[in-house]
C-alpha cells in the first residue's frame, strides 16, 4: 500500500486544474457575449428572418377511388368541397375569435369552440375543420374578410358522393371522421384526426384500397400561416376504384320490391358467389353522414326502433320457418332414415310426444312423400322426420349447409345465427333438451336463427348440388384481391357428405313448388326453370300464436321465399324476406318472381 | 465498502446541481417535442432516475479499484465496439445501439468512462514537469482505437468527444512547447487530410456550411441557420415556454437532441441562455474545485478529465447552435434528450463524488 499518498505534492497539477478553469471561465465569458450580440445586438434581423422566412409541410388529401356496379356504372364518387378551418396559432384572442368566426359561419361559438377543443392535441398550425360543405355566398364572405380572421381558412376538398342517395346503402356503408379508439390501429397509423374513414360496408372493408396515398406541399408561409409560395410539391395518388358484383338495375328492382317494407333482398350468382343486388330496408342516406358534426341525424337513425342502420341481408335474424325443410329432406335422405318412396299420410293433424301438432292445411295432404312434401311444405311430413332423426343430426346437417357459420362475405359485422343442440342449451339456458323441440326444430321454428346470407347461400349450396360458394360484393374478375372477414371457427364445419342424388330429389321438389300447383307458384318465370320454397316463420311462439288465435287475432309471420333458376346449370339465386309479411307464397314469392324475370330478360 | 464518514462527505451540493441541469433539460425537452408521439420528457425522467440509482451503486467501489481493473473495463468496451461493428442493429444509420429490454444504450458512451479510468492509471504514478515520449504516444494510442472504431460506426461526432479526455490527460501531465506544437500539426494535417479523404460528403457539407451558411439555405446550411434564427429571434426575454416558432414550426431540426439550446434561446431568450449558462458554470465550478479535495494524483486526474469532457461538449454544443462550431452530433450534456449520455455524465459525476467522498481514507 502507498501510505505516503497524503505526503503526495499536488500542487503542481493543482495549479494546472485552476488554470485551466480560468479557461473554461474565459469561454463562458465569450459565450454569453456571443449570445448577446446575436440575440441582443441583431436581434431585429432574426426576428425579421423568424417571421418572414418559414417553410412548412402541408397534406395534400387524397381522393378515395370510385365504386362501380359491374358493368362500370358509377355508384359512389367526389365531389368538390369547401371547407372553413381555423388555425389556433394565428388567433390572438379566442374568445373574440370563436365569436367572430360563429357569426360569419352562421354557427353557435359554443360550437366552434367545443370543435377547437377537441383537437387541442393536434400539431401546431393544423387547421381545424369548423365548416364543411359552405356555399359559394359563405366562400365570397370569408375570402373577403382574410385579413381580418387570420385565423379562418379555407380549403378545398374532395368530398364523399352517394348520388343515388339512399341506393345500397347498406352495402357501401359510410363515412365518418376517425376515432380515438382507431386512431390506436395498426392499419389506421398513418392517418390524422379529422381524416374521414369508412365506418360500415364496402367503405370499411375496402378503405386501404379506397384511401389512396396523401400528397406533400413544402410551403413558405408567413408568420400568420399564410402560405406565400409553394417550394415543392408532390401529388397525391387517387385511391383504387373498387368494382362490386352488383349490378344497377337488379339492386334498383331490389329496393323496389322492398320499398316500404321491413326487411332484405339478396341475389347472387351460385358459381361464383357474386352478390348482383342486396338490399335491406329501411335504409339510410349515407350522404348525410359525410359530415364531420351534427351528428344527431346519425344518433337518431342509431335510436330508431327500425333499425334502419342494421344491414338486415348479413346482420337480421330469423326464424328459417319452412325454409328449413329441405335441409331436413336432405338429411333424411342422407341418413336413409327415408327414401323418395317412403310415405307418411297426412291428416292435417297429429299428436307428437303428447302435443297436438297441426299442418298448415287443415284438411291435409294426404300421403305424402320427399317431393310432395317439399312441393307442398307439408308439416306432417317433416314432423315425422323429427321423430325418427336425432337433433345432434339435425344441428349437423344445418351447419353442413352454412347455418351457424360465418359466409366470410366481404363486409364487416356479418352475424352467425343459432344451430341449437342440447349442448348449447345445457350451456346457455342451463336446461336439458326436450324431444318436443326437435319436432319443432323439424319445420324451422324453436330457437333456430338465420340470416337471410346464410339462406341465399344455402340455396346456392343446393343450386351447385353440394359445392359451397363464398359470397362476395366484389367482381369476379376486378382485379382486387377479395378481403373475406376471416374468422377463426370454421375448422369444425362438417364436411359435406349429401349424394347428388340426395339434391336432385329435392330440387325437383323445389321445382314442384313453383311449377306445380305448390306453395311458391307466384314465383313462376316462363321459360326459366324456376326452383324454390317459401316460408312464413312465426315470430312468436306457438303458446303465444294459440291464445291469439282464439281471441281471433290475426297472426302476422315473416314472409320468406328462397329460390333459384334456371334448375339445370342455375345463373341466379333469389332470396326475399318480408318482416311482417304474411305467408311466403303470398308475399314474397311475387317478390322474388320480379327478381327472376328482369334478370331472364337481361339475358336473354 | 462505504462507511459513516464518507457517507457524511458524498457532495450532496454537487448531486443537487446535476438534478437540476437535468430537471431544467427535461422541461425543455418537453417543449421541444410534446408535439412528437414518444413522450421524450417522461422517458428523460425515467432515464434520471436510472442514471441516480446507477451513480449511487458505483459509489460503492472505491475508485482506486475501479483503477486497479480499468485495463480490463477498457478491452471490454472495445470488444463491444468492435462486436457491434460486425453484428449491431442499425439504428438511425449507426451500428452504435445496443438493445436492452426497454432502453437502448450507446456503449461508445460508456466508454468514455473506461478511458478516464485508464488514463488516471497511467498517470497516477506520474511526477515530472512535462509528458515523456512514452506515456504520450501510449496514451495517444489507448484514445485512438477506440475512437477508429466508434468513427467506423459511423458515429464522428461521440468519436471525437473522446479527444477532450486525451486533451485533459495531457493538459494536466504538462506538454513542453514540442510537444503542444506537434500536436497541433498533427490536428491540421489530419484535419486536411479527412476532409478530403475521410469525411463523408454531409459532414464535408457541414463544415463549408459553418464558413458560408447563407449560400444553400434549404440544403446542408439549413439547419444552421434555422437554429440561429431561432436563437437570435429569441431577443432578450425569448417568446415565452412551448411558444417558439422556430421550435414549434418544426423548422429546428433535433430539437430535443443536439439542438436543444436553440430551443432555449428561442423560448426563453438571452436571459434564459444566462441562467441555463450558470447553472451549469457551477456544477463545473463545483467539480474543478473538488481537485483540491482530492488525497492522490490519479484521483486528480479522474475528475479533471470529467471536468475537461463536459466543458468540451458543452462549449461545442452551444457554440453550434450559433454557428461558431461545425454540426458536430454532440448533444448538450445533461439537457438533450439520450438515455446513454446522461447515464454516462453522472456516472463520470459518481466518479468525482467518489474521489470526493474517500478524501480522508488513507489505507
Amino acid at each position: 500500500m502507498k501510505n505516503n499518498k497524503i505526503y503526495e505534492d499536488l500542487s503542481l497539477i493543482q495549479m494546472r486544474t485552476q488554470i485551466t478553469f480560468g479557461i473554461v471561465i474565459a469561454l463562458f465569458v465569450v459565450l454569453l457575449l456571443s449570445f448577446w450580440k446575436v440575440q441582443i445586438l441583431d436581434y431585429q434581423k432574426f426576428w425579421n428572418k423568424s417571421e418572414a422566412n418559414r417553410i412548412r409541410q402541408m397534406a395534400i388529401p387524397p381522393q378515395r377511388g370510385l365504386i362501380t356496379d359491374r358493368n362500370g356504372k358509377i355508384l359512389v364518387k367526389n365531389i368538390a368541397s369547401f371547407k372553413a378551418s381555423f388555425i389556433r396559432e394565428n388567433c390572438k384572442d379566442y374568445d373574440a375569435a370563436y365569436e367572430r368566426v360563429a357569426q360569419l359561419l352562421d354557427l353557435d361559438s359554443k360550437v366552434v369552440r367545443e370543435r377547437v377543443d377537441k383537437y387541442k392535441s393536434a400539431p401546431l398550425f393544423q387547421p381545424i375543420v369548423v365548416k364543411e360543405d359552405l356555399s359559394h355566398d359563405e366562400v365570397a364572405r370569408i375570402e373577403a374578410r382574410k385579413h381580418e380572421l387570420p385565423e379562418l381558412i379555407i380549403q378545398l376538398e374532395p368530398k364523399r358522393n352517394y348520388p343515388y342517395g339512399t341506393f345500397a346503402s347498406h352495402v357501401f356503408g359510410y363515412l365518418q371522421e376517425i376515432s380515438p379508439a382507431e386512431m390506436e390501429m395498426e392499419q389506421y397509423k398513418d392517418r390524422r384526426l379529422g381524416d374521414l374513414v369508412g365506418k360500415t360496408g364496402v367503405e370499411k372493408q375496402y378503405e386501404q384500397i379506397l384511401v389512396g396515398t396523401e400528397g406533400r406541399s413544402l410551403q413558405i408561409v408567413d408568420s400568420m400561416g399564410r402560405e406565400i409560395e409553394e417550394i415543392s410539391r408532390t401529388d397525391a395518388v387517387r385511391g383504387q376504384d373498387v368494382m362490386l358484383a352488383l349490378d344497377f338495375e337488379l339492386q334498383t328492382k331490389a329496393e323496389e320490391i322492398l320499398e316500404n317494407r321491413e326487411g332484405a333482398v339478396i341475389v347472387m350468382k351460385p358459381d361464383t358467389g357474386e352478390i348482383l343486388a342486396m338490399a335491406s330496408f329501411p335504409n339510410f342516406n349515407p350522404n348525410k353522414f359525410i359530415n364531420r358534426f351534427s351528428p344527431e341525424e346519425w344518433i337518431d337513425l342509431m335510436n330508431s326502433p327500425e333499425f334502419p342502420l342494421e344491414n338486415r341481408a348479413i346482420r337480421g335474424l330469423y326464424s328459417p320457418g319452412s325454409i328449413f325443410k329441405p335441409t331436413m329432406a336432405l338429411a333424411g335422405l342422407d341418413l336413409n332414415v327415408v327414401n323418395e318412396h317412403t310415405a307418411f299420410y297426412c291428416r292435417g293433424g297429429l299428436i307428437v310426444y303428447g302435443q297436438p301438432r297441426a299442418c298448415w292445411r287443415g284438411e291435409g295432404h294426404g300421403p305424402v312423400n320427399v317431393t310432395s312434401a317439399i312441393e307442398h311444405s307439408c308439416n306432417i311430413y317433416f314432423y315425422e322426420l323429427g321423430k325418427r332423426i336425432r337433433i345432434e343430426d339435425i344441428s349437423r346437417y344445418a351447419r353442413m349447409m352454412g347455418f351457424g357459420y360465418k359466409t366470410h362475405v366481404d363486409i364487416p359485422g356479418e352475424k352467425v345465427g343459432l344451430v341449437p343442440d342440447p349442448e348449447w342449451k345445457l350451456r346457455v339456458r342451463h336446461e336439458p333438451w326436450y324431444p318436443g323441440e326437435t319436432i319443432s326444430v323439424a319445420i324451422g321454428q324453436g330457437p333456430l336463427l338465420v340470416t337471410p346470407l346464410q339462406v341465399t347461400v344455402h340455396t346456392a349450396l343446393i343450386a351447385n348440388r353440394g359445392k359451397g360458394v363464398t359470397p362476395s360484393l366484389l367482381k369476379a374478375d376486378s382485379g382486387i384481391p377479395q378481403s373475406p372477414s376471416v374468422e377463426n371457427g370454421d375448422e369444425e364445419k362438417p364436411q359435406m357428405s349429401i349424394p347428388v342424388s340426395a339434391f336432385e330429389k329435392v330440387i325437383r321438389g323445389m321445382w314442384r313448388a313453383v311449377n306445380g300447383r305448390g306453395t311458391a307458384r307466384a314465383a313462376k318465370v316462363n321459360q326459366f326453370d324456376v326452383c324454390g320454397k317459401t316460408g312464413s316463420a312465426q315470430v312468436i311462439s306457438s303458446e303465444a300464436a294459440k291464445i291469439l288465435a282464439q281471441q281471433k287475432r290475426e297472426i302476422e309471420t315473416h314472409s320468406w321465399f328462397t329460390g333459384f333458376a334456371p334448375r339445370d346449370n342455375p345463373e341466379i339465386v333469389v332470396t326475399v324476406i318480408v318482416e311482417y309479411g304474411g305467408g311466403g307464397g303470398a308475399t314474397a314469392a311475387p317478390s322474388a318472381r320480379e327478381l327472376f324475370d328482369l334478370y331472364r330478360k337481361k339475358h336473354d | 465498502m462505504i462507511d459513516q464518514t464518507q457517507f457524511r462527505n458524498i457532495d450532496w451540493i454537487l448531486i443537487g446541481l446535476l438534478l437540476l441541469n437535468t430537471l431544467v433539460g427535461i422541461a425543455v425537452i418537453y417543449s421541444s417535442a410534446h408535439h412528437l408521439p414518444g413522450n421524450y420528457h417522461l422517458k428523460q425522467l425515467l432515464w434520471m432516475v436510472v442514471s441516480l440509482i446507477a451513480l449511487f451503486v458505483f459509489l460503492y467501489l472505491d475508485y482506486n479499484i475501479l483503477v486497479t481493473y480499468s485495463l480490463y473495463f477498457y478491452i471490454l468496451c472495445l470488444a463491444i465496439l468492435a462486436l457491434i461493428l460486425v453484428f449491431g442493429r442499425l439504428i438511425a444509420g449507426t451500428k452504435s445501439w445496443i438493445r436492452l429490454e426497454f432502453f437502448q444504450i450507446q456503449p461508445s458512451e460508456i466508454t468514455k468512462i473506461a478511458l478516464i479510468l485508464l488514463l488516471a492509471k497511467i498517470f497516477a504514478d506520474f511526477k515530472e514537469r512535462t509528458i515523456p515520449r512514452r506515456e504520450g504516444v501510449l496514451s495517444a494510442i489507448l484514445v485512438i482505437v477506440p475512437v477508429i472504431l466508434i468513427a467506423l460506426q459511423p458515429d464522428l461526432g461521440t468519436a471525437l468527444s473522446l479527444l477532450p479526455i486525451l486533451l485533459g490527460a495531457f493538459i494536466l501531465a504538462g506538454m513542453n512547447k514540442r510537444t503542444l506544437i506537434l500536436l497541433l500539426v498533427v490536428a491540421v494535417v489530419i484535419g486536411a487530410v479527412g476532409y478530403g479523404f475521410f469525411l463523408k460528403d454531409y459532414q464535408r457539407e457541414r463544415i463549408t456550411t459553418l464558413v458560408f451558411p447563407e449560400e444553400d439555405p434549404l440544403g446542408s446550411g439549413y439547419h444552421i441557420l434555422q437554429s440561429k434564427i431561432a436563437v437570435g429571434s429569441g431577443g432578450l426575454l425569448g417568446k415565452g415556454y412551448l411558444k417558439g416558432s422556430q421550435s414549434q414550426l418544426r423548422f429546428l431540426p433535433a430539437r430535443h437532441t443536439d439542438f436543444i439550446f436553440a430551443v432555449v434561446g428561442e423560448e426563453l431568450g438571452f436571459l434564459g441562455v444566462v441562467l441555463i449558462c450558470i447553472l451549469f458554470f457551477l456544477l463545473l465550478a463545483r467539480i474543478f474545485q473538488s481537485v483540491n479535495l482530492s488525497r492522490d494524483r490519479a484521483g486528480i486526474y479522474i475528475i479533471f478529465m470529467v471536468a475537461v469532457m463536459i466543458s468540451c461538449q458543452f462549449f461545442v454544443n452551444v457554440f453550434m447552435t450559433i454557428g461558431f462550431f461545425p454540426i458536430a452530433g454532440i448533444p448538450l450534456p445533461l439537457i438533450s434528450y439520450g438515455g446513454s449520455s446522461l447515464l454516462t455524465n453522472y456516472l463520470a459525476v459518481s466518479l468525482v463524488l467518489n474521489v470526493r467522498m474517500r478524501r480522508f481514507v488513507n489505507v
